[in-house]
């Protein structure tokens, strides 16, 4: 997929996934560099130690290249039913989530094989 | 890569059996001749390869064609999980009835050059690449063409075969949108969307596209005996993987999932706990099969060896049971013998609709399962049986429908 369509699917698959428990406050942050980028998500929702580990668990399933590019391109196209966190794992570096003083953050580090989120301009 | 993958071993065991069934049915010489005529038939729907051949040269094929998967498979450097198990399952089944070396090697380059032209690795379209072999048949169909000297319609075939191939992954990609992963045989949608066209362009040009039914309907202890032999063997395999205790709570974990596309059971749950589900499952089709007194022929064997490989990506006894139940209801309420080889096959391989009853329940799988039947009759004329997942297009447009509709319904009892 294009960049510009790969961040608009991955922001609607998040997207879906946070608004499944109505959220008063989302905020969606987008850092995009020339070699990769970070996207980030906040809402207000506190979620148990659980449902975190799980989502951090489908946000970095193995590495599936076969899946990617093909299963992979449903996320985002469908706003009604539940969201799947696994089609966004498929297509990212790694996703991180954690807890915030007002509810939870996903973390999103997308970029090519040269790609360093280390070395990214502008901090977290 | 798949030095240690029990599914990869599994499934070369498979293979090599078969293989060696082959020339222990026959006498080789009448193998390879009855392989010639396989090679050079049409193959389009429904060609029994099994009567075509016989049965020595039908395992012959069947084991060549299964081993090239997994050859493709590692080529490309993909470790077999779910989908690329349901796959070689799937060729190994169609090669019973369409599928050969000759008539699939076009459109596998084909989504080659498709991935290269996108700037793609060949592994981000290999699933695609091995379901696409469903469109076999155009190219030994054109390579079969009367009034055109030989060479110049094998490769028109050929040529055909590629460009099919170079199609298949921007519709299957477009196509999955429509049902939203309802459908478990996607590929099988978007050759008989693509078939429609190739095959009023035949017509237009007064081309004959009739169906035809080769079917055989002799007794074979051999073809009898390969589903619930490999049926055993997953579960056995499935079980001293995992042990006892663990395969039948993931087998109950597996029960719990929709199986909407892509539920590849060996990462959600575990490789041991699908290969017990895939041997239940294809126990389960056999013992159908038996007691309706049908003949294990190549198209059903190919059709149970495909629920077989969707046993670990999409279907389990829970969500096709419904499905099941609604093409035996149609089949029956319409007055057709269900050992007819369209309900038979409707039934068994219109357990692609699996997921609508995971996820919206009981009556509309079996609803799902009525219109199947309803509709796969006519499709087949439709695209001139040159793709072999007949039941798959049929699928995609019930999936397609009713997905269309559910969500409609939710969207307006959300707003309210």
């Amino acid at each position: 997929m294009e960049h510009k369509e790969v961040i608009v699917h991955l922001i609607g698959e998040i997207t879906n996934y946070i608004m499944e428990q109505c959220p008063s406050r989302m905020v969606i942050s987008l850092h995009n560099e020339a070699d990769g980028l970070h996207l980030s998500v906040m809402d207000d929702i506190h979620r148990n130690d659980s449902e975190l580990k799980r989502m951090e668990h489908d946000l970095n399933p193995k590495v599936r290249p076969e899946l990617s590019e093909y299963y992979g391109t449903m996320a985002g196209t469908d706003a009604i039913s539940a969201a799947r966190l696994n089609l966004i794992g498929w297509q990212i570096k790694h996703g991180y989530v954690s807890r915030t003083t007002e509810g939870t953050k996903v973390d999103l580090w997308i970029g090519s094989d040269r790609f360093d989120s280390k070395k990214f301009t502008i901090k977290e | 890569m798949n030095n240690r993958n029990p599914l990869f071993i599994v499934s070369l065991i498979i293979v090599c059996i078969l293989f060696v069934l082959a020339f222990t049915t026959e006498p080789p010489l009448d193998v390879l001749s009855g392989y010639y005529n396989i090679l050079t038939h049409h193959g389009r729907l429904i060609s029994d390869f099994s009567s075509i051949g016989g049965v020595g040269a039908v395992l012959l094929n069947v084991s060549i064609m299964g081993f090239l998967g997994l050859l493709i498979i590692q080529l490309a450097g993909v470790s077999l999980s779910g989908p690329t198990f349901a796959s070689i399952m799937t060729i190994i089944g169609f090669s019973f009835f369409g599928k050969t070396p000759v008539n699939t090697a076009p459109i596998v380059f084909g989504v080659y050059l498709a991935a290269k032209l996108a700037g793609k690795s060949f592994k981000n379209y290999l699933i695609i690449a091995l379901f696409g072999t469903a469109f076999g048949p155009i190219t030994s169909y054109v390579a079969n063409i009367p009034g055109l000297h030989p060479l110049v319609a094998i490769l028109l075939g050929l040529l055909l075969g590629v460009i099919v191939g170079v199609l298949l992954p921007s519709l299957a990609i477009a196509m999955l949108r429509l049902h939203e992963g309802y459908n478990l045989y996607n590929v099988g949608f978007s050759c008989g969307f693509l078939g429609i066209f190739i095959a009023s362009l035949f017509t237009a040009v007064g081309m004959e596209l009739s169906i035809q039914v080769e079917w055989n309907t002799t007794f074979s202890l051999i073809l009898t005996a390969i589903i619930p032999v490999v049926s055993l063997t997953l579960i056995i395999v499935g079980i001293s993987l995992d042990g006892i205790k663990k395969s039948i709570a993931g087998l109950r974990a597996i029960q719990k999932l929709s199986g909407r596309l892509p539920a590849d059971f060996t990462d959600l749950v575990s490789p041991g706990a699908a290969l017990l589900n895939a041997g239940l499952l294809g126990l389960a089709g056999s013992i159908y099969v038996m007691s309706i007194g049908a003949v294990f022929s190549g198209p059903v064997i190919g059709a149970l060896f495909t629920i077989i490989g969707f046993g670990t990506f999409g279907k389990h006894l829970k969500n096709v049971w419904p499905v099941v139940l609604g093409v035996l209801t149609a089949t029956l309420i319409s007055g057709k013998s269900p050992t007819a080889p369209g309900p038979l096959l409707a039934l068994l391989f219109g357990t692609s609709l699996a997921p609508i009853a995971g996820e919206f329940g009981i009556v509309p799988g079996l609803l799902a399962g009525i219109l199947h039947l309803v509709l796969v009759e006519r499709t087949v004329i439709w695209h001139g049986g040159l793709v072999l997942y007949n039941n798959g297009f049929s699928g995609g447009l019930v999936a397609t429908f009713i997905f269309a509709v559910s969500e409609w319904i939710k969207a307006n009892k959300k707003k309210r």
